[in-house]
């Protein structure tokens, strides 16, 4: 596990190296850290597939259905990308435009969660004596 | 990947710093601006890659 070890160095190097261009360009010290993050996560996402992976297999043999799964990948993905966005907007300073990055987030993350709300709907309903 | 690109942003701000310092004392106002804007693009254009990079990777895995 010498991954635990980049991560922690490149978390460390971009931290030293913003704190030492923050004064002389204060733009190229947001860039920074933006690169930084990508760096960082772009040493996980190798991870993340062997994840997918295995939670692909154990839902292939629970014989749930597979669409459900795919939308909730797809809010995984969603949620990651969202809190990126906005980590970088609290970065630069724009906290409210952070708060309409989450809240856009939000917003899509309900609309694609909404078939299964239904599908537990029909279901409490076939349930119910009529 | 690996941790050059931060280096080499880091450098990139320092040298245009310098180069529009030196221009600007040198009495060549609009000449330095466009320097350090030179400088600005070319980080930007760096950084964009490795945006693009990032969202086709999590297309792939999340199925998009």
């Amino acid at each position: 596990m010498d991954i635990i070890f980049k991560i922690v160095a490149i978390g460390l190097i971009t931290c030293v190296t913003t704190i030492i261009v923050k004064p002389i360009r204060n733009d190229f010290a947001i860039l920074i850290s933006v690169v930084g993050g990508l760096i960082i996560l772009f040493l996980i996402i190798n991870y993340l597939t062997g994840i997918f992976n295995t939670l692909q297999n154990i839902i292939g043999i629970t014989n749930l259905n597979s669409s459900l799964y795919k939308i909730l990948l797809k809010i995984i993905g969603i949620g990651y990308l969202i809190e990126f966005t906005a980590g970088i907007c609290i970065d630069t300073g724009n906290n409210s435009l952070a708060d309409k990055v989450l809240l856009g987030g939000k917003i899509i993350i309900m609309v694609m969660a909404l078939p299964i709300i239904t599908s537990i709907l029909e279901i409490i309903m076939e349930l119910l004596p009529s | 990947m690996d941790v050059d690109i931060i280096f080499k942003i880091a450098a990139i701000g320092i040298l245009t710093a310098i180069i529009g310092q030196v221009l600007k004392q040198a009495g060549k106002d609009e000449i330095s601006t466009l320097a350090t804007l030179a400088g600005l693009i070319i980080v930007l254009l760096m950084v964009i890659n490795l945006i693009a990079d990032l969202f086709s990777s999590l297309k792939t895995i999340f199925n998009f």
